[in-house]
Order: structure tokens, then C-alpha cells, then sequence
């Protein structure tokens, strides 16, 4: 029999905060956005381990952010407002893309919210300690070989993310990422988030990025076998720029990850086909059908990325 | 010479001509460009390059091993002959690894140059580049990459220059 004192600890050591999936994930995306802090992050991917220093800064609903890589060429990544730019002072290259994602965390489709709980066993397991703080362990549990598993750690006060791992269906680890130590609502000021380089030297190249804006339309093309789990969140064409036609852009989500399929004419790119790349927990397909080329992309095993992309058709 | 000597690697040359351009390789000039050519074939391949000084580590390694003299009783299986054959494989590779690491210790710019080489042409084949403004496109659908914050700055920073996409036309 448990002392009413011991009894009360256990109830606090599990309390019933965003017990619901989508509650929990809207917590931890608005976490990452609203906190200023400064941390080492050490990211795995398949034998590789790279170090890298992150400060965060959110000045009055504006967010600042620069992440510095501590091994290897000193890469650093800004982003300011609307834009990231990736500095890459050894190819003396930096890349210019506008802010796309979390801009706001995307709301989920009530079938997605359903998908969450069918596919995926959502529990909150016992905390530990990372980097030195508290956190919980959240798991997403995969019912079926169709997606992997993620367990993430986040601060049991601020729901700020301090680890996250992928694991594929052999528990293996695909990817992860963890704070070795962070300060959580630090002191940050804004030169602090400044690029190394005010502005850009003028031997290196600038390549400017940009994602088009994507119309909702019918692109006349259907995945006729998409893997349980998954429904189509988004259909349209999207111009890319230095692309002449318009690519056509189908997602899918499961609620927890989305899978892109995009279509283009073969003729106006003549990239191999058939092959299949892997980029930390990110598998790419790209396979040729009829007079159109076919790249699917998503935070998924290969074999459904690749049946996704063997199963575009047209309507 | 060299176009021999890329025929003996293709399997292309004729039965005859194999004792006399395998002597030939004798020669240090030979078996740098013997040596250029796997690295470039590899490169294409993707096969992974060997560390500086794998053929030593391979070597005092290799010598480590125990050695089993004793004969085996009668193999039930052909397992036996593939262990041999296996056997006979790894030390041609030493030999071959020793070779290489003497002939190349003479001539590192040539080494040099079939890795430049060969870097330009596995730019123009790699298969695994993934178009950057598709990875952007698509981050945005992901509820994974919202809550993670930096993960796909992340993997941009550890990401080689060279897998930036060429520009399509």
C-alpha cells in the first residue's frame, strides 16, 4: 500500500496533460516558435553525427533563429522573419529560401486526427533527463510496417522538443536529434542571431529558393493504391521557379508525417529515374511514368514511399 | 597501355594478350593509372572510398588473426571450399592493397587527379540529389517537421554542397 504522499507523486509524475495526440503535437510546435533559448544539438543520421549551437529568439511575436554547425566546415543557417539562408563558406555558396513551414503548426483534417489514433499507439511514457532538463517521452507507436516509429522528449514545463528519434520497423534508429544541454528562456539579444557575414562576399554564388504558390486544382493524376493510414491533405500545381511548366503537387498525411508526390513533364527533366536516395528519415523516389516524371518524397519507410510512386496515374 | 588496361577491368581482353599487360603492370606508371581507374569506377558507383591507410590497418589486423593449421575432418558441405576461396580472396586483396599503397606513396597528384576526376563526373550522375525546392514544398504539409523545429536545418548543414541539385531547365 502506497503512502498518500507517494500515492500524490505518482499522480504528478503522470498527469493528464495533452493526453490527446494532436493537442499534444499543436503544444510542442508553439512551444518551439514562443521560447528564447540557446542550446548544443547533436543530430544522428545512419553512422553520421554532426554538432551543431542553436539560439532562438522570439522579440515581440518576431522570430529570429541561427544554428551554427561545431564540426566540420562552420556552416551556419539564419533565419530572420520570412527567410532562412543556409551560409556554406567552404563552396563559398549560400542559399536563400523563404519561411514555409512553421509559420503556423498545419491544423490537422479531422482524418487525420482519425488516422493519429487508428495507426499509431499515442503514449506518455515515464521522463527523463536531457540535456539536463526534465522531460517527458512521448511515443508514436506504428500499428503496421507502413510507418516508422517516433519517440520524442519534450520539457516537462515549456512542451519545448529536446529529443526526437525515428526509429524504422527493426528498431532501428533512422535519425535522431538531441540537446546535449540547452538554457531555456535565456538571455538572447538580437546580435546574437545575426549571419557571420553581413553581407555576402562577393565570390560566392547566392541561389535563391522558392517553394511557388501552390492553387488547390485537380491535376488529372491519382495514387491508386495509397497506403492505409494516409489521405490526400492538398492537390494543386505549383510553378517553380526556373522550371517552364507547372508541377503538379499531391500530399498525403497520416497525421504525424506527409508524403509529396510531384509530376512533371520528362522532358523537362532529365534526371534518372527508378532510383531511390535516402536523407536522414526522409526516403526520395523518383520513377518515370509514361511521358512524366514521378519524385515522391516523405518522412516514411521506402517501400511506402515506393508504392506511392509506382501507383501514380492518371484519372 | 592504359586503354589495355582498361579492357583488362572491363573483362574485354583476349586470353592472349593477359600475361603481357599483367606484367606490364609491374610498372609504378601502370598501376597508378590501374589504381586511378578503380577510384574513378568507384566514385560512379558510389562505392564508398577506403580511408587513408586501410591497407596497413587491413594488414596488421589481418595478422592478428589466428591462424588454423590444423586439418578439417572431411567437410560435410562445399562450405569448406568457400571458406577457401574466401581466404584465397582476402589475400589477394592485401596483396593488391600493399601494392597499390607503395606504387601510390610515389605518386599522390596523380591520385589527386583522378579523385577531382571523378568527383565531376559522379556531380553529373549522382542519382540521390533531391530537388531543394521540392524538399521546401513539401516541409511545409509535415506536422513532423513543425514540431521539430531545427530538424531539417539539421540535415541542410550536414548535407554535402555537391548534393544541391543542378538547376532544370
Amino acid at each position: 500500500m502506497l503512502a498518500p504522499a507517494a500515492f500524490l507523486a505518482l499522480m504528478v509524475v503522470a498527469p493528464a496533460r495533452a493526453d490527446d495526440p494532436t493537442q499534444w503535437l499543436a503544444r510542442v510546435a508553439q512551444a518551439a516558435r514562443q521560447h528564447n533559448y540557446i542550446g548544443t544539438i547533436v543530430y544522428q543520421r545512419g553512422n553520421r553525427v554532426e554538432t551543431s549551437r542553436i539560439i532562438h529568439l522570439n522579440q515581440g511575436g518576431k522570430e529570429y533563429e541561427k544554428l551554427l554547425s561545431l564540426d566540420g566546415p562552420a556552416r551556419e543557417v539564419v533565419r530572420s522573419q520570412g527567410e532562412v539562408r543556409f551560409y556554406y563558406p567552404d563552396a563559398k555558396f549560400v542559399r536563400v529560401e523563404p519561411r514555409t513551414f512553421r509559420n503556423a503548426f498545419p491544423s490537422l483534417s479531422p482524418e487525420q486526427q482519425k488516422s493519429l489514433k487508428e495507426y499509431y499507439d499515442f503514449k506518455i511514457v515515464a521522463g527523463e533527463r536531457v540535456g539536463g532538463v526534465a522531460a517527458d517521452i512521448v511515443v508514436f507507436e506504428p500499428k503496421d510496417g507502413l510507418r516508422y516509429g517516433h519517440r520524442f522528449w519534450s520539457d516537462a514545463t515549456t512542451g519545448l522538443l529536446l529529443k526526437a528519434r525515428v526509429v524504422n520497423e527493426r528498431g532501428e534508429v533512422v535519425e535522431q536529434f538531441a540537446f546535449t544541454d540547452i538554457q531555456i528562456n535565456a538571455k538572447v539579444d538580437k546580435a546574437m542571431v545575426e549571419p557571420s557575414w553581413p553581407a555576402v562576399p562577393p565570390d560566392w554564388t547566392v541561389k535563391e529558393l522558392s517553394a511557388g504558390d501552390v492553387a488547390p486544382h485537380d491535376t488529372g493524376w491519382a495514387v491508386t493504391r495509397v497506403p492505409p493510414g494516409f489521405t490526400k491533405i492538398m492537390e494543386g500545381f505549383r510553378k517553380l521557379r526556373g522550371r517552364q511548366n507547372p508541377v503538379a503537387h499531391l500530399v498525403f498525411s497520416d497525421g504525424l508525417v506527409a508524403i509529396s508526390v510531384f509530376v512533371e513533364p520528362f522532358a523537362s527533366a532529365p534526371a534518372p529515374t527508378g532510383m531511390q536516395s535516402v536523407q536522414g528519415g526522409l526516403n526520395i523516389y523518383s520513377v518515370k511514368q509514361d511521358d512524366s516524371l514521378v519524385t515522391v518524397m516523405g518522412e516514411a519507410p521506402g517501400a511506402t514511399v515506393r508504392q506511392i510512386g509506382n501507383s501514380v496515374a492518371r484519372r | 597501355m592504359n586503354e589495355n588496361i582498361s579492357r583488362l577491368m572491363d573483362g574485354e581482353l583476349e586470353l592472349g594478350e593477359l600475361d603481357g599487360v599483367c606484367a606490364g603492370l609491374k610498372r609504378p606508371d601502370a598501376m597508378a593509372t590501374w589504381t586511378c581507374y578503380h577510384v574513378i569506377g568507384e566514385t560512379l558507383r558510389g562505392t564508398p572510398t577506403l580511408a587513408a591507410g586501410y591497407a596497413e590497418r587491413f594488414a596488421v589486423r589481418l595478422a592478428a588473426e589466428p591462424t588454423v593449421l590444423a586439418p578439417r575432418p572431411r567437410p560435410a558441405s562445399g562450405a569448406a571450399t568457400w571458406i577457401f576461396a574466401a581466404a584465397a580472396t582476402v589475400a589477394a586483396v592485401t596483396v593488391v592493397g600493399w601494392t597499390a599503397m607503395s606504387v601510390l606513396g610515389d605518386t599522390p597528384t596523380a591520385v589527386a587527379k583522378a579523385g577531382e576526376a571523378s568527383a565531376v563526373n559522379a556531380a553529373r550522375v549522382r542519382p540521390s540529389a533531391v530537388p531543394a525546392d521540392f524538399l521546401l514544398a513539401h516541409q511545409e504539409y509535415s506536422p513532423a517537421a513543425a514540431i521539430q523545429g531545427v530538424g531539417p536545418y539539421l540535415r541542410a548543414v550536414g548535407t554535402q554542397v555537391t548534393d544541391e541539385p543542378a538547376e532544370r531547365p
